[in-house]
């Protein structure tokens, strides 16, 4: 009972945040910041209890939270944690305050506004990920718009507008079939409950559905989905919207708002079109692979520093894919894994990035070179960054390649022996993933931190301050533990995985229709 | 007894009658016109309040048999467009400091509050004409602008045809049933004689004409953009909303099949789709608002696609939820520089440097007028496209929801003017906000939408419970 006060605790937190700091009329920066910090500090402490304190025998919800919210509807206000977003909600909040102290120096006007936008967007993540309620899922997911959509707008780049209005317009477009897929779901669910109308997931989740109409839902809800992760050919906002953003804004971006496509395949997506998944996997695993490859050619190519970082999140997150999709447990821990350890490494990079980017005003690959030389301690990290993004075990990001990589063989063998050659294809495709990863970020790391040294404007660039150094070692610490000791992350999410792979390999079409 | 029944009943109508001649008493002193105001918001309080008051009571009555019935709901319902009757007086002082503008409103609403009772169609009309009436009046009222004669004109024609398309299907509907009854409709609609059926498209006509749905939209972008902003408040708001109550008691339990399903559905399709388009390329906050109105008038027409059970409760519900973020829009609307200056879009730009509450208001009645979750105009549209779905119409809720999407890009460039433009140079020299007595006024008017704006995303089950 206490502890899932707690999980209401991390919830509601930012939002008290965000209206006290609303509230004060006028305040220095530094104390808003200041603020902020704490707020974000005090919620991760509650969420690493609740990690401490998780069951990993218990395959169901825990520290849940039910109370009814729109009576008329079956609408309940409805959180709890599982194995699926037990992670994700502890990256969300290590990350927050990380992000702030980490940009302290990034956002210089309008900060009071920034930090509340901030706030609020914790608000929402983290209520996305806990909503066991699809009415209140859907709030929270779209609601996560509005902060980001003015965050880019207010404090981006030069092409900011039309950054944020592509990526608000994608999002929606998802979203808005998203809804009519909803409507009909639910719809379908009361009409099997004798008019009582229910959005629990746990409710949706039993209803039997006939295979056409779970093509059609499936399409509607990966569409949404596929968009936020996203996948190719649906990324191009992406790359505009990173590029853009700020840089604590890049790095919530790339670090939790990602995940959320992902969380929300395996979380809803799949699990609840089951015979659906079965017949889209050779289409969805084909694009997770080409998200794979594409994403990683295209950041092989680039000229702009935020780029290479965005067509990598593509990469990385096509693995995630993946692993979803691979019908085996290990790919599908791998995908948690991969989640994670994307979110520890791509945050450091933007962080990372945005360092230089506030010292020297570019964005041009071009206009670095030989920063090793100027930046000894930033080019230290820079390296332990890039290795991990590549994948070198003992990082975090091997175990989730790896563990995908595994998975996806093991998947594809049985297959294979049947005489259907595409999932073993596409696992060898997507093991070149790795390869290139490798490529594109030691070519990154060569022309920017070696050779000739270049100033952009020709000033000389101070290395990091502690401030810089505490928050990049913080991460670098997680991404080493998540690296060396995957073990009880992998116990605590194993439940939740074979939940999800029961799921997806058990037909849903009613009995009578099959 | 029905002579207590009609005091009791009409409790709330009766308060306005007396409030229309103690406005009228105050009007004739020199002195005593500024009493006018309060009077009229205390009469429109007094008067919602009776009707919640006769919704909770749960008073049943019908004092005129056939003609007039009310119910719990309808007290209910009129007891909400009653109370959304205050924002729309509050913000009118920084207009005008007449003593006409509350007293025709007053006048108005008397009409207003008629309609949810109204059980035959001729009370209906005489409805919809009292209400109508004193609006020509309240358009010419800003006669200090050129367009306001035009405007008014164009008003008093097309909702004169309206009417007159309406008698007509009434001469019809009477013709071919004997009856002006709602159940004398629905024996229309069912039927296959020509007649009765001239008579239901007439009457759908005039309602998308008074509604503003396309192809009988034209009139409202011109009409509101002549008149003054509390006067295009009233329009947007409370006179569309009479149009749907209207509509409401006229296909009471009625489902549409057939040739009129579908175009029950082509044409608020069309309103939401072009609405939504012609929106964007709008510089006038009131014509924007307008083509915002077409829109959310396809939307609340949407709802009669569905199962008559939940109809009236979608309806009212949407019109509730829109008309708070529209009067919040036009009462967030910062009253610096003239009336032209006040219309013009760019004066928005950079309005949160200047102005952060007005903007931070103004940016919630977009977003929940666009019907971004978890503002109430996304649970308002989700009621209305549930119940779309829920009768079957899958494939029209789907491209009604894409055409809510197109929607969304002019309500997010207002944002954007205001976050994210730098606006006119804010060097301290900007011009003071003009402290006369309306801005608090109007104000108050924009906290109150704020309140039950907010109330409403906090607490949307509570009102559904109670329509």
């Amino acid at each position: 009972m206490g502890e899932s006060l707690l999980l209401n605790l991390v919830l509601w937190l930012p939002l008290a945040g965000a209206l006290i700091l609303m509230s004060l009329p006028r305040v220095a920066d530094q104390t808003v910041r200041g603020i902020t910090t704490v707020l974000l500090a005090i919620q991760f402490v509650p969420a690493l209890l609740l990690y401490g304190a998780f069951d990993a025998t218990h395959t169901g919800l825990q520290f849940a939270t039910d109370v009814p919210w729109i009576r008329d509807w079956g609408v309940a206000y409805r959180i709890g944690l599982d194995g699926t977003n037990l992670l994700l909600v502890l990256l969300t909040a290590f990350l927050g305050p990380l992000v702030v102290v980490g940009a302290w120096t990034a956002i210089t006007s309008q900060v009071k506004l920034f930090h509340v936008l901030l706030l609020l967007l914790q608000f929402t993540m983290v209520g996305a990920l806990v909503s066991q309620d699809l009415f209140l899922f859907y709030l929270f997911w779209e609601a996560m718009l509005i902060p980001m959509f003015l965050m880019i707008g207010i404090w981006g780049g030069k092409r900011r507008r039309y950054a944020t209005v592509k990526f608000v317009l994608y999002t929606a477009f998802g979203s808005i079939l998203m809804l009519g897929a909803i409507l009909v779901l639910v719809l379908a669910q009361a009409g099997q409950a004798a008019g009582a109308m229910s959005f629990a997931f746990s409710d949706l989740l039993a209803v039997p559905l006939p295979a056409a109409l779970q093509q059609w839902l499936l399409a509607a809800f990966a569409l949404s989905f596929a968009i936020k992760v996203p996948m190719v050919p649906l990324h191009t906002w992406l790359p505009d919207a990173h590029v853009e953003a700020p840089t604590p804004g890049s790095v919530i971006l790339a670090g939790v708002l990602l995940k959320m496509g992902t969380y929300g395949f395996m979380k809803l997506g799949f699990p609840l079109f089951p015979d659906a998944v079965q017949t889209f996997t050779p289409v969805l695993m084909t694009l997770a692979v080409v998200s794979i490859v594409w994403g990683a050619c295209l950041a092989l190519v680039q000229q702009d520093i935020k780029k290479i970082i965005a067509y990598s999140s593509i990469s990385h997150l096509g693995y995630v894919m993946l692993g979803l999709l691979s019908n085996d447990l290990a790919g599908i821990q791998g995908a948690v894994v991969q989640m994670v350890s994307h979110g520890l490494v791509a945050a450091g990079l933007f962080l990372l990035v945005g360092m230089v980017y506030e010292r020297a005003h570019t964005r041009e690959l071009a206009a670095y070179g030989g920063l090793a030389r100027q930046m000894p301690v930033y080019a230290l990290f820079f390296v332990l960054f890039t290795l991990a993004s590549v994948g070198l075990p003992t990082t975090s990001g091997f175990t989730g390649e790896f563990l995908v990589l595994l998975g996806a063989f093991t998947g594809a063998w049985p297959q294979h022996l049947d005489g259907n050659q595409l999932p073993l294809v596409l696992a060898v495709v997507a093991s070149t993933g790795v390869v290139l990863g490798a490529l594109y970020m030691l070519r990154f790391a060569l022309t920017f931190l070696f050779g000739p040294v270049k100033a952009p404007h020709d000033t000389a660039l101070t290395d990091l301050s502690r401030r810089e150094q505490a928050v990049l070692a913080v991460l670098m610490a997680a991404i080493l533990w998540l690296g060396l000791f995957p073990g009880e992350a992998l116990r605590k999410t194993e439940g939740a995985s074979m939940a999800y792979l029961q799921q997806i390999t058990t037909s849903r079409v009613p009995t009578d229709a099959r | 007894m029905p002579g207590s029944d009609a005091l009791l009943a009409m409790l709330p109508e009766h308060l306005l009658l007396g409030g229309m001649i103690i406005g009228i008493l105050c009007a004739l002193g020199t002195r005593t016109r500024a009493l006018v105001l309060p009077v009229s918001l205390v009469v429109v309080a007094a008067s919602a309040t009776a009707a919640f008051w006769l919704a909770a009571t749960g008073v049943s009555a019908e004092p005129f048999p056939g003609q007039y019935l009310l119910t719990p709901d309808r007290a209910a319902a009129k007891g909400w467009l009653l109370a959304l009757a205050l924002p729309v007086l509050l913000m009118s002082r920084v207009e005008t400091d007449d003593f006409q503008y509350p007293l025709l409103v007053v006048c108005s609403l008397y009409g207003l509050a008629l309609l949810p009772s109204a059980q035959n169609a001729l009370v209906l009309f005489l409805g919809l004409e009292l209400l109508s009436i004193p609006v020509y009046a309240l358009i010419v009222l800003s006669f200090r602008r050129p367009q306001a004669a035009e405007s008014a004109l164009k008003y008093l024609i097309m909702s004169g045809a309206g009417s007159a398309l309406f008698l007509m299907a009434m001469s019809l509907l009477y013709g071919a049933t004997g009856s002006m009854s709602a159940d004398a409709m629905e024996q229309a609609v069912a039927s296959r004689d020509p007649l009765a059926q001239g008579a239901v498209l007439l009457a759908v006509a005039s309602l998308f004409l008074k509604g503003a749905v396309v192809p009988f939209h034209a009139w409202a972008p011109d009409t509101y953009e002549g008149a003054s902003i509390p006067v295009t408040a009233y329009l947007a708001t409370l006179s569309k909303a009479a149009v749907l109550v209207v509509a409401l008691r006229l296909f009471h339990g009625i489902v549409f099949a057939g040739a009129m399903a579908d175009v029950m559905a082509a044409l608020p399709l069309v309103s939401i789709v072009w609405g939504n388009l012609a929106a964007i390329r709008q510089p006038s906050l009131r014509r924007m608002l307008a083509y915002s109105s077409i829109a959310h008038a396809g939307y609340l027409f949407y709802a009669f696609l569905g199962d008559p059970v939940g109809r009236e409760q979608a309806v009212l519900f949407y019109l509730v939820v829109y008309a708070a973020s529209t009067l919040l829009a036009f009462a967030a609307v910062p009253a610096d520089g003239d009336d032209t200056r006040r219309d013009q879009l760019d004066s928005l730009d950079g309005l949160f440097r200047r102005n952060p509450l007005a903007a931070g208001l103004l940016t919630v009645a977009m977003l929940s007028l666009a019907g971004l979750p978890p503002l109430p105009g996304f649970t308002a549209k989700f009621v209305i496209f549930k119940s779309v779905v829920a009768a079957g119409y899958t494939p029209w809720a789907v491209a009604g929801l894409v055409g809510s999407f197109l929607g969304l890009y002019f309500y997010l460039r207002i944002v954007m003017r205001m976050f994210m433009e730098p606006g006119v140079a804010t060097d301290g020299s900007a011009a003071p906000e003009p402290a006369g007595p309306g801005v608090p006024l109007a104000r108050l008017a924009g906290v109150l939408c704020l309140a039950a704006t907010l109330g409403l995303m906090v607490a949307p089950g509570w009102l559904l419970a109670r329509l």
